[in-house]
Formats: structure tokens, C-alpha cells, sequence
């Protein structure tokens, strides 16, 4: 899997590109919270390429999620596809985690 | 129609993830399976296998996980063998899924996705191995 990160007028967007799983989650795991712990408060994730995940990649995107809460930031999910979106509504996630459409909906929340 | 069998051998090793992938895929065409289907086949079988090189393994010599497919007529049959201690994943408790960020617990979710996308899963232990079979009925194959 492919992470590509950059910053935008201070949110920081990490782009996935591939596959999310328990193979891969641990690197993408430590690039978001080298990001936090860095002083990051604004984080997007694009999952437009992002072909597959499993609980995995859940996992770290419920870790991150609450540690940028308790550093009163804040994190949006955008361009999902599909079958992706499926596992998030599968698992309940898509109730309380901020997923949105696209990458513009998600710059202009915060 | 004669019964045909598709398997395949997996290391335990996570890295083998990108092989079950494949496998999946070149079987899924094979059998003439949705990408949707070749999907959730694949995202159930990741959980299980994933549980077994976490939890499975005692040692630290590599073992065989070996996975079969059958198609039978508007159903799918997934059997996943491993050598690892005894477990059996039905036993896990069905997780409260609609929660908060701040309560969610991640524990058990793997079978919650399963349970979710099979339609049937039986576990048996046999001759010192862990036979897990699961069910997936193809009826509802949209492209």
C-alpha cells in the first residue's frame, strides 16, 4: 500500500492507495499518529484509491480518531468506494465516524 | 455438472495476505464470481486468517494454511484448515456494534464481518487441525 501525505493551508491529507490490511495497517498506523503527536489537529483521509479494507485498517482509524478527539482536533473520511464504504457500514463505523463524499466536502468543514 | 475444487496453500505469514488475494481473484474468475462476491470472500477469509497467524501459532516454525473452494450449485463452500491451537471463532460473543468513538471496542469484530458477509459458518476440530467452513449463497450475484 501506498500512503502519499501532504499538507493543505494546515490540514494534513494522507492519500491511500491500495490495500488496508492487518499487513498493512501498522505502517499507515504510524505515519497518522507521527502526525498527531507532531501537533496535527486537522486530518483528512482520502480512500478514493483505496481498493480494500479489513477490520485491520478499522482498527486504526478508530485509534486515531479518538486520540485527535482528546487533542480537540478533528478527522474526516472522504471518497470512499463502495465495497469499502460497505465494511464501515458493516461494522456500525459509519454512525459516528465524519465520512463524507469528497475531497472538497471534507476541506471545507473545518 | 461435475463438482469442482479450487485450492490453494497460504504460509503463516501476514505477508501472505496479497497471495490470498490472488488466489481469490483468479479462482473468483474461474467460477465466475462478482468482484463484489471475490470482495467479501476475500475480506472473510483476511479475518480468519489474519486471527489464526495472530493467535493460532505457539511457535515460531511456519505452517500450512490451506484453503479450498467449492462451488455447489447457488452456494459457495470456504474451508479453511490450520494446525494452530485449538479455537473456534463462532464461540466469540456478537460485539455492540452501534457505538460511540469514545466506546467502541475493536475485540471481535473480525467475526462480526464474517457472520455479517457468510451466510452459514461451522467449525470442527479434526485430527489436530482447526476445519472451518463457511457458506455464501451466490444467488444475489449482481455484476
Amino acid at each position: 500500500m501506498e500512503i502519499i501525505e501532504e499538507k493543505q493551508s494546515g490540514i494534513n491529507i494522507f492519500r491511500l492507495n491500495g490495500r488496508l490490511d492487518s499487513n498493512t495497517s501498522q505502517g499507515f498506523e504510524q505515519k497518522i499518529f507521527q502526525a498527531i503527536s507532531d501537533g496535527s489537529k486537522n486530518l483528512v483521509v482520502d480512500f478514493k484509491d483505496l481498493d480494500y479494507i479489513s477490520s485491520a485498517g478499522l482498527r486504526v482509524i478508530l485509534k486515531a480518531t479518538k486520540a485527535i478527539k482528546r487533542e480537540d482536533g478533528r478527522i474526516m473520511l472522504c471518497s470512499m468506494q463502495d465495497y469499502v464504504k460497505e465494511v464501515f457500514e458493516i461494522a456500525g463505523f459509519d454512525s459516528f465516524l465524519p465520512i463524507v463524499s469528497t475531497m472538497d466536502d471534507a476541506l471545507q468543514s473545518f | 455438472m461435475a463438482k469442482k475444487e479450487y485450492s490453494f496453500e497460504l504460509k503463516s505469514s501476514l505477508a501472505e495476505l496479497d497471495n490470498l488475494c490472488q488466489n481469490l481473484e483468479d479462482c473468483g474468475q474461474k467460477i465466475g464470481l462478482s468482484k463484489k462476491q471475490i470482495f467479501e470472500i476475500n475480506l472473510a477469509l483476511d479475518e480468519l486468517f489474519t486471527n489464526i497467524i495472530s493467535y493460532g501459532f505457539k511457535d515460531e516454525k511456519e505452517h500450512i494454511i490451506k484453503v479450498t473452494i467449492t462451488p455447489q450449485n447457488e452456494e459457495l463452500c470456504l474451508c479453511i484448515e490450520d494446525d494452530g491451537i485449538p479455537f473456534n471463532p463462532t464461540d466469540f460473543a456478537i460485539p455492540d456494534v452501534a457505538c460511540s468513538v469514545e466506546n467502541c471496542k475493536i475485540g471481535g469484530l473480525g467475526i462480526h464481518i464474517i457472520r455479517k458477509l457468510m451466510d452459514d459458518i461451522c467449525y470442527e476440530r479434526c485430527n489436530d487441525k482447526n476445519v472451518l467452513t463457511l457458506k455464501k449463497s451466490l444467488a444475489d450475484n449482481e455484476p
